[in-house]
């Protein structure tokens, strides 16, 4: 059997184990070097990415690594690698005893997603986005401080394990009516209502994890209440593998009926954009005002996605890449300050600018990127899902997008607020960031400006991964 | 040939000043102010070079330079000037210039000051040099979002007494503090970019959608239906940040609550740059669209005129008047526009041009004025003349520039436009004549209130006149406004070239349609 699509899975693996064994044969209290050798095998990982000859198919088909799945992966383990040193801290802080257990079941999270990415059978597919799911459930109830915490633990269980089931039942009916696993062998399937139920229904249950309107309730909560580095995680990386699954799912397997599931997704990402935007008004949570957003981001991405043209879906490639260092550097800084308030309340930016001026401005960088303004990474993504998107003839979207991304701006501008204007100097000072989190911070904050300055070759490399998997 | 990249030059000698000075101590402060000024002056000498060395002979687009930033889509870094280009450069540099003298006394984080203020200049150096559409929007957002942090962290706030049964939404937004308005001018004008992006997305798209320079697009002969829907989105667009009634309500407050240099630069330049868009994008590359709405955007211009006029008027803020003058004058440069004519383009560039040192002029007067007396109520001041003659004479000049006295340069402009309105449309100049009128009522009104009269009272017999540095920006602008006046061949001349071969692409395309 062709191994070599599965190296890089196999290599995580290999890390995994890594990282349980030396979790085992440390003593207590010595651990914190499991971050570090997380992050760094997760690098040598992203490094070796691009030197290894990786593309192919295995286990009988029903695996690729091509173009995007590539690039899926990269952006899988660029989150995992911000993720992991921007907890390295605050773990060491909060719950040294669980260390071990937090970076094993990042890794097999990070597995899961990688897997999902170059799935071609349900099956695969099914299990990759369980062995995703599961440990972020576990993850999120690793610390438990007060209700929050449980609450925000079993309310991303509970949603996640009906979202799970909800998208087997689409998959039993896709089978029943194919009679196959193979996604591609659904292209061939006649058009009947129960296909399209069955349609339906697995986009339902992946639009769950994505926090997709109507199914995006959970993620405020979940949010609020879950250790904040994780959340960092957690708010980008498996809707990344959300939309992985997506591409698989409906590119290769409906792209038959694709105008009837764009229309859908059409309809979905208008009222994901406007309801998030609409949640995050009025929130004085920074934790929660940035759930808001990430479901308003959710919108921007399926409006991707749902034009369904190569550049549309290009574009989604370089929304997550850009999205990864954005939003996951918002909360890395809303992780720190918050660590040393004690609150999450939007008061404990007031005058960060002159207590802490480069994690005041870095915390600039990020909302002014989510907020799309030029020479930051989501200005770049957000005007190419918007041309990309007129281009296949949804200029009402775009235009709505475009009123909307100034809308969020408004609160955006609340946190700058807070930081450079509010403040008379009585604040008390932040609490001095490790080696680690300074690492984390400067990582996000050249992506976000390497991608907002020089955007071309992360823009090449999406649009010739996705012409590889549409083109011919 | 490679030739010496000016343009680049002085777009990004602001950029990287700010980047030194962030990275020298903050407590250096006249170092820090020093630095600031010399790059205000490099980019100040290269306009003044570019507007020297641009061959009349040939017009144009000259000073080219670029490279491709993105090819796949077509977005090339791509600059050059024209004619219209060559005078407003050589605003913003005039301005900016004046602008950094005007913040030397600034004490409280003026180092940031400085930063904010010369990455704003940065973007609006670069609308008025790109030929790259969607690299002129992208200048175009960096020139308009600095404005939050420059007017939220260094304006003042007006107490406003909120009454009646909309009280609670008065405290809710907190209107009159400076928070409500750094809110309501960045909202508005991105609001405004949200039209204009949308607007350059479907030009792109209908000119073939590889190229976004504007050349290409402009030669495109873009659909006449087309042509219709997108020239209101980049009028509106635009127009916002030109301060177009009834979108210009975030120009009052907004100029009311900055401080002095970010006033200037915001009245001085950035609403001309709303106004370069709306005449560069949208007539010039939308012919037929401007020719179909012509009527109604001399229409609104003339409401502007006159409504400009008459709130200021009615104000006894002092920068609430200058403000509403703004949206007047604004609504002037708007006028020449519509009416698509050599005059009225002429016209209208000038008073860009003349308007924005006007109004440097103007603002940086106030600024001083409030400085001092910590007031800018004008029923309050009375006989400042006796305490500060050069601040009065120079605030008189400015006057008599903006109700448009011979010899300055406003008259020049507004007689051009003028001249041009009652060739279209009759009735639009006779309104727009009213509105001077109106201007020449309150601005002589607002000199005799604070300068001359009674007075002053006893409290402000300790009020001093400019001194030192202070004098530079009022003597430098002052000088601006006599010699553009006094001799307007300097920048007319090219500002004609480039009119007369735009316009003829627009009148052109239109005979075309009609045939």
């Amino acid at each position: 059997m062709n191994l070599a699509p599965l190296t890089l899975d196999l290599l995580l693996v290999g890390l995994l184990v890594l990282v349980f064994v030396a979790d085992l044969l440390l003593p207590n209290g010595q651990k914190r070097g499991l971050g570090a050798l997380t992050a760094a095998g997760l690098a040598i990982l992203l490094g070796a990415s691009f030197f290894l000859r990786l593309e192919g198919t295995a286990v009988s088909g029903a695996y690729v690594t091509d173009g995007v799945a590539l690039f899926l992966k990269r952006v899988f383990l660029a989150a995992g690698i911000l993720g992991t040193l921007g907890s390295i801290d605050l773990i060491d802080r909060r719950m040294p005893q669980r260390t071990g257990e937090y970076y094993v079941l990042l890794l097999s999270s990070i597995l899961g997603m990688s897997l999902l990415s170059g799935a071609r059978e349900l099956v695969f597919l099914a299990v990759a986005f369980e062995l995703m799911g599961i440990p972020l459930y576990v993850m999120a109830a690793l610390e438990r401080r007060d209700g929050k915490d449980v609450e925000a633990a079993l309310k991303l269980y509970l949603v996640g394990a009906s979202s799970s089931a909800i998208t087997l039942y689409g998959i039993s009916l896709l089978y029943g009516m194919t009679g196959s696993t193979v996604i591609a062998d659904l292209a061939q399937a006649p058009l009947s209502p129960l296909l399209l139920v069955g349609i339906g229904t697995t986009m339902a249950g992946m639009g769950f994890k994505l926090g997709m309107v109507p199914f995006h309730m959970w993620v405020p909560d979940a949010y609020e209440g879950a250790p904040t580095p994780f959340v960092a995680f957690l708010s980008v990386a498996p809707k990344a593998a959300g939309f992985a699954a997506f591409i698989r799912l409906f590119v290769a397997g409906f792209q038959g009926e694709a105008s009837r599931w764009s229309l859908l997704l059409l309809i979905v990402c208008a009222g994901t954009m406007i309801l998030g935007n609409l949640l995050a008004i009025p929130q004085k949570n920074v934790k929660r005002l940035l759930a808001g957003s990430g479901i308003a981001h959710v919108g921007i991405m399926l409006l991707a996605f749902a034009v369904g043209t190569e550049r549309g879906l290009a574009m989604l490639l370089f929304y997550l890449a850009a999205y990864v260092f954005t939003n996951m550097g918002a909360f890395l800084v809303q992780a720190y300050v918050a660590e040393g308030a004690g609150s999450d309340d939007i008061t404990i930016y007031r005058g960060l600018a002159r207590r802490s001026p480069t994690i005041a401005f870095a915390m600039l960088l990020f909302l002014l990127s989510l907020g799309g303004i030029p020479f930051v990474a989501g200005f770049w993504a957000k005007f190419y899902v918007f041309m990309a998107a007129w281009q296949a003839g949804q200029g009402f979207l775009v235009f709505m997008g475009a009123a909307l991304a100034v809308l969020a701006l408004f609160y955006y501008l609340r946190v700058a607020r807070q930081m450079y204007i509010e403040g008379d100097g009585t604040e008390g000072a932040m609490l001095p960031l490790g080696l680690p989190s300074k690492l984390a911070l400067i990582v996000a904050i050249s992506g976000v400006l390497g991608l907002g300055i020089y955007p071309r070759p992360v823009v090449e490399a999406a649009l010739a991964a996705v012409h590889q998997l549409m083109g011919a | 040939m490679t030739q010496f990249p000016i343009l680049s030059l002085i777009i990004w000698v602001p950029f990287l000043t700010a980047v030194v000075l962030l990275l020298i101590p903050s407590k250096s402060g006249n170092i820090v102010r020093l630095l600031s000024v010399l790059g205000a002056s490099v980019s100040l000498l290269g306009s003044i070079g570019v507007a020297f060395n641009y061959d009349k002979s040939l017009g144009g687009y000259q000073f080219r330079e670029g490279f491709d930033l993105v090819p796949s889509f077509g977005i090339r870094y791509d600059l050059g000037v024209d004619g219209w280009g060559v005078s407003l450069l050589l605003l913003t540099g005039i301005i900016i210039f004046a602008g950094c003298w005007a913040t030397w006394t600034l004490q409280n984080r003026h180092k940031e000051y400085y930063v904010i203020l010369l990455l704003l200049v940065t973007g609006v150096f670069g609308v008025f040099c790109s030929i790259d559409l969607f690299v002129l929007f992208l200048f175009y957002e960096i020139a308009v979002l600095p404005m939050y942090l420059l007017i939220g962290i260094w304006g003042s706030s007006k107490r406003v007494k909120a009454s009646g049964p909309f009280r609670f939404v008065y405290e809710l937004l907190e209107v009159g503090n400076k928070e409500y308005a750094a809110m309501k001018l960045t909202l508005m004008l991105l609001g405004g970019s949200a039209f204009i992006l949308v607007a350059l997305l479907a030009m792109y798209q209908a000119a073939g959608g590889n190229t976004f320079s504007m050349e290409t697009i402009g030669r495109a002969d873009l659909p006449v239906g087309l042509q219709t829907w997108l020239f209101p989105l980049v009028w509106i667009g635009f127009g916002t940040l030109a301060g177009v009634w009834p979108f210009h309500t975030w120009s009052p407050d907004g100029h009311a609550s900055a401080p002095t240099a970010t006033s200037m630069l915001h009245a001085g330049v950035l609403m001309k740059l709303g106004a370069y868009g709306v005449i560069r994008i949208g007539m010039v590359m939308l012919p037929e669209g401007a020719q179909a709405w012509a009527f109604v955007v001399g229409t609104v211009a003339v409401i502007n005129v006159v409504y400009g006029a008459l709130s200021a008027m009615s104000q006894s803020d002092l920068k609430y008047i200058v403000a509403y003058s703004s949206v007047s004058h604004m609504g002037i440069v708007m006028l020449g526009a519509a009416t698509l004519s050599v005059d009225g383009w002429n016209g209208a560039v000038y008073q860009m041009f003349a308007h924005g040192i006007m109004t440097g002029l103007f603002f940086a007067l106030v600024g001083l004025v409030y400085e001092k007396a910590h007031d800018r109520d004008i029923r309050n001041m009375g006989g400042f003349a006796k305490v500060m003659p050069g601040v009065a004479v120079f605030f008189t000049l400015a006057c008599l520039s903006s109700l448009g006295m011979p010899g300055l340069a406003g008259f020049v402009a507004e007689f051009l436009v003028f001249v041009g309105a009652f060739s279209k449309v009759p009735w639009w100049s006779l309104a727009g004549i009213i509105g001077a009128w109106v201007t020449a009522v309150y601005v002589l009104r607002a000199t005799r209130r604070i300068f001359w009269g009674e007075g002053p009272a006893e409290h402000f017999h300790g009020l001093t006149d400019a001194r030192g540095t202070e004098w530079v920006a009022l003597v430098f602008l002052g000088a601006c406004l006599v010699l553009f006046g006094s001799w307007p061949r300097l920048v007319l001349n090219t500002i004609d070239l480039a009119t007369g071969e735009y316009l003829s692409r627009v009148v052109d395309n239109v005979a075309q349609a009609i045939r």
